[in-house]
């Protein structure tokens, strides 16, 4: 019996020694975190503790890439921070962030996204005032333009500093365009013009326009006749003529029916982006946002040019967006070393030549001027098309409510419907508002 | 043995003893008790206490971000009365469980047949039946599927080479679940196993009596294997619906749920409303629910497992 209590002991021993080493794994590596060799650059902080910043961010593998490099740029230059990164493809950034909020466990910079996630965070209290720090210029905004500065701010605050600007725009192959005998989409051009110049290029290439994002562009649409996708306070729709959405859903049918856009069947092959119907030459041109022309035209290995959306009322319709925020938490522990942290990306000109504008145009002017000219010609069209359409654009909807997903979502619900022929375009604009409506009403 | 006379306990020699076998018998419980804490932690941590949780939660409405905000049956009303998309999603998982439910264990048990009277390299096809279904839950597996069934993939490549008609597997509503079903039968290995091991339980003396007899193989099948298997299909069946319920990956990959939302599976609904929508409260609803339905469909079976199965030892249950 001496000898079964021995065991028990020695086996409960080792259970307990198992646990703790398990939950021990997770030891910072900061210690031999200094790189000995500070070759210029900033002077480094005087404060000798070692900071960890937890630095979140979505994106493709280019971006990682790019990123990480700035990183060590960065952590070369402040010796005494150790930044880990923790980055994600866009798909899925939300759960992760979702559970980690619900941890109050929010790495100290994280990237957000205009519209409900900012909302959303926002009402939640989840994220950190940076008026603080561009006030004592900590945040260097003295060369972005206020507008940008506004449209990341809610409620009042200034919840995140915005890491290029963007625009819903239009790409297009102007080879084919040329080919085709198609003028090319320039500024004040019209949905009229889009149907004959794409029925045009459906003669020359597989088909002439790609299947159009419709949750993107119907508010586009929308905005162009002066309504809204949402009302002021997010409780109903912004528009009351159904006959808008009947309009839009029969443009694209007709696409589809006359040979101009691809069955769905076939566009819903094709949705990562450098697999594009353009890259593949099978369409003249796309719809999507203007950052997502440098990796399109890398994909594609040839000139791919930029455009501004139709019109009529481009002006009302077309507005620039924040790519991407970068925001603190307010879990964080090290709000300034974020804030210094956020200020170099915003504004190290060496950082930005490493980013090569991927996020869209730097919201720095002085940025902006000094990497231009060693951009490819991708970028650099990006960097002009925001630059001309800037005083053509009004402000964006900042009125998306948390909802907003589940209406984007019934948005694509019934435009598969209306495309697969199960309904018709009015049919189709009815169902959406009742929808809607019951979503919103929540 | 002491027995337990009420009597003998009123003795004062008699407690005495019987107090010190009871003292054995509680230091062994307790060892029992050490050695299963692990497990019994990570029962109520990670099991008990979510399902609890999960449970509270579908009586609210929450985002994950904020507090839970008491609703009481709201979600279940909204989800049997005011959710089209509900529904299509639960008539989707029902045609996906009664069809590949079946079509996975048919197949099992034919393979399973197959290996049975193999002798040589045995060991060698069983790993390579049962290779799919451990790769087979994987996400690299749906992407191989998606890109087999793919407009340019290999299987209308192989149809156009044999001059047959091809068509978009998965861009037409109509085929798209039919994809996926094929793909849960593929992964019938572990089905298969147990096949294999009821079947080798089957004493050979049976088949040679019977032969003797004059039975040909399709009577032998019928008379024999299957009565002697019923044990065996019980089990495979019950385990596989719960399977057939919880598919995820495969429809959240291939098709995600579309076109027209014919491959809506009810957990990939569960996880729409609960991660993109940020609609947790509904989702927990939703999970609750399932767990009633499969647990009612698991008790019928049972029930009706008298009237089918044959037990060898006779005994009932």
């Amino acid at each position: 019996m001496k000898w079964k209590k021995a065991t028990l002991v020695f086996l409960a021993a080792i259970l307990l020694l198992t646990a703790v080493a398990c939950s021990g794994g997770n030891t910072n590596s900061g210690a031999g975190g200094d790189s000995g060799t500070n070759a210029g650059g900033q002077p480094s902080d005087q404060k000798p503790e070692q900071i960890t910043l937890r630095v979140a961010w979505w994106g493709g593998q280019e971006r990682h890439d790019r990123t990480l490099e700035v990183i060590k740029r960065y952590e070369e230059l402040n010796p005494h921070v150790k930044i880990e990164a923790e980055f994600s493809s866009y798909n899925g950034y939300w759960e992760k962030m979702a559970a980690q909020a619900a941890g109050n466990n929010l790495p100290d910079v994280i990237n957000q996204n205009f519209g409900e996630y900012l909302t959303q965070y926002t009402q939640r209290g989840l994220l950190y005032d940076l008026t603080e720090f561009t006030k004592n210029g900590l945040i260097d905004v003295s060369d972005v333009d206020q507008s940008v500065l506004d449209s990341g701010t809610l409620d009042g605050k200034l919840v995140g500093i915005s890491l290029g600007t963007n625009a819903y725009a239009a790409m297009y192959d102007p080879a084919l365009f040329q080919q085709a005998g198609a003028e090319e989409p320039k500024l004040g051009w019209t949905w009229d013009d889009v149907d004959q110049r794409v029925k045009k290029v459906a003669e020359v290439a597989d088909y002439g326009v790609d299947n159009l994002e419709s949750n993107r562009v119907f508010e586009i649409y929308l905005r162009q006749h002066g309504y809204r996708l949402f009302n002021d306070d997010g409780t109903g729709l912004g528009y009351d003529d159904d006959q808008l959405m009947a309009d839009f859903l029969k443009m694209k049918l007709d696409w589809v029916e006359s040979g101009a856009a691809p069955t769905l069947d076939i566009a819903n092959q094709h949705t990562s982006l450098e697999d594009s119907l353009i890259v593949h030459g099978k369409v003249g041109l796309m719809f999507a946002w203007s950052n997502q022309l440098v990796s399109l035209s890398k994909a594609a290995n040839r000139p791919l040019k930029i455009a501004p959306m139709p019109g009529p009322n481009e002006d009302k319709g077309m507005y620039l967006k924040p790519s991407m925020f970068f925001s603190i938490s307010n879990n964080s522990k090290h709000k300034e070393e974020a804030a210094k942290f956020i200020n170099f990306f915003t504004n190290d000109v060496e950082a930005n030549k490493i980013l090569k504008a991927e996020r869209g145009v730097p919201i720095s002017a002085k940025v902006r001027e000094a990497i231009k000219p060693e951009l490819d010609e991708a970028t650099q069209q990006t960097f002009d098309f925001i630059e001309a359409i800037t005083p053509h654009t009004s402000p964006i909807d900042k009125n998306h409510p948390v909802t907003a997903a589940e209406i984007l979502k019934l948005i694509d619900e019934i435009d598969e419907k209306v495309l697969y022929k199960q309904i018709t375009p009015e049919e189709g604009a009815k169902e959406f508002r009742k929808k809607a409506e019951a979503v919103l009403k929540r | 043995m002491v027995t337990m006379d009420n009597n003998l306990n009123k003795l004062p020699v008699q407690t005495k003893q019987v107090k010190r076998k009871r003292k054995r018998r509680d230091y062994e419980n307790v060892t029992g008790y050490v050695f299963i804490m692990p497990f019994l932690i990570g029962f109520f941590a990670l099991t008990i206490f979510p399902m609890l949780m999960s449970l509270y939660l579908s009586f609210t409405k929450y985002d994950l971000l904020g507090t839970p905000q008491w609703v009481g049956l709201g979600n279940f009303k909204r989800m049997f009365f005011e959710d089209e998309t509900y529904w299509q999603a639960m008539k989707v998982t029902v045609f996906y469980v009664l069809t590949a439910v079946p079509f996975r264990l048919a197949f099992a048990l034919f393979v399973a047949l197959l290996l049975a009277n193999v002798i040589r390299f045995s060991g060698l096809y069983r790993t390579l039946m049962y290779l799919p279904s451990i790769i087979g839950g994987s996400v690299a597996v749906a992407v191989m599927w998606r890109q087999l069934f793919g407009n340019d993939g290999a299987i209308n490549a192989i149809l156009e080479a044999l001059n047959l008609p091809t068509t978009s597997w998965l861009g037409n509503p109509n085929t798209a679940i039919w994809t996926l079903i094929l793909l849960y039968g593929w992964q019938f290995g572990s089905a298969m196993l147990i096949f294999l091991a009821g079947l080798k339980n089957i004493p050979v003396s049976y088949y040679e009596a019977a032969s003797v007899d004059g039975a040909n193989a399709w009577q032998r099948f019928i008379k024999i294997t299957i009565p002697l298997l019923t044990p065996i299909i019980l089990f495979n069946v019950v385990m596989q619906m719960i399977n057939g319920f919880m598919t995820f990956t495969s429809s959240f990959i291939i098709t995600e749920g579309g076109p027209l939302n014919s491959t809506l599976l009810y957990i990939l609904y569960m996880y729409r409303r609960g991660f993109v929508f940020f609609d947790m409260g509904y989702a927990s609803a939703m999970a609750w629910v399932l767990l009633l339905i499969i647990a009612v469909l698991t008790a019928l079976i049972f029930k009706s497992s008298k009237h089918w199965v044959h037990y060898e030892s006779g005994g009932d249950r």
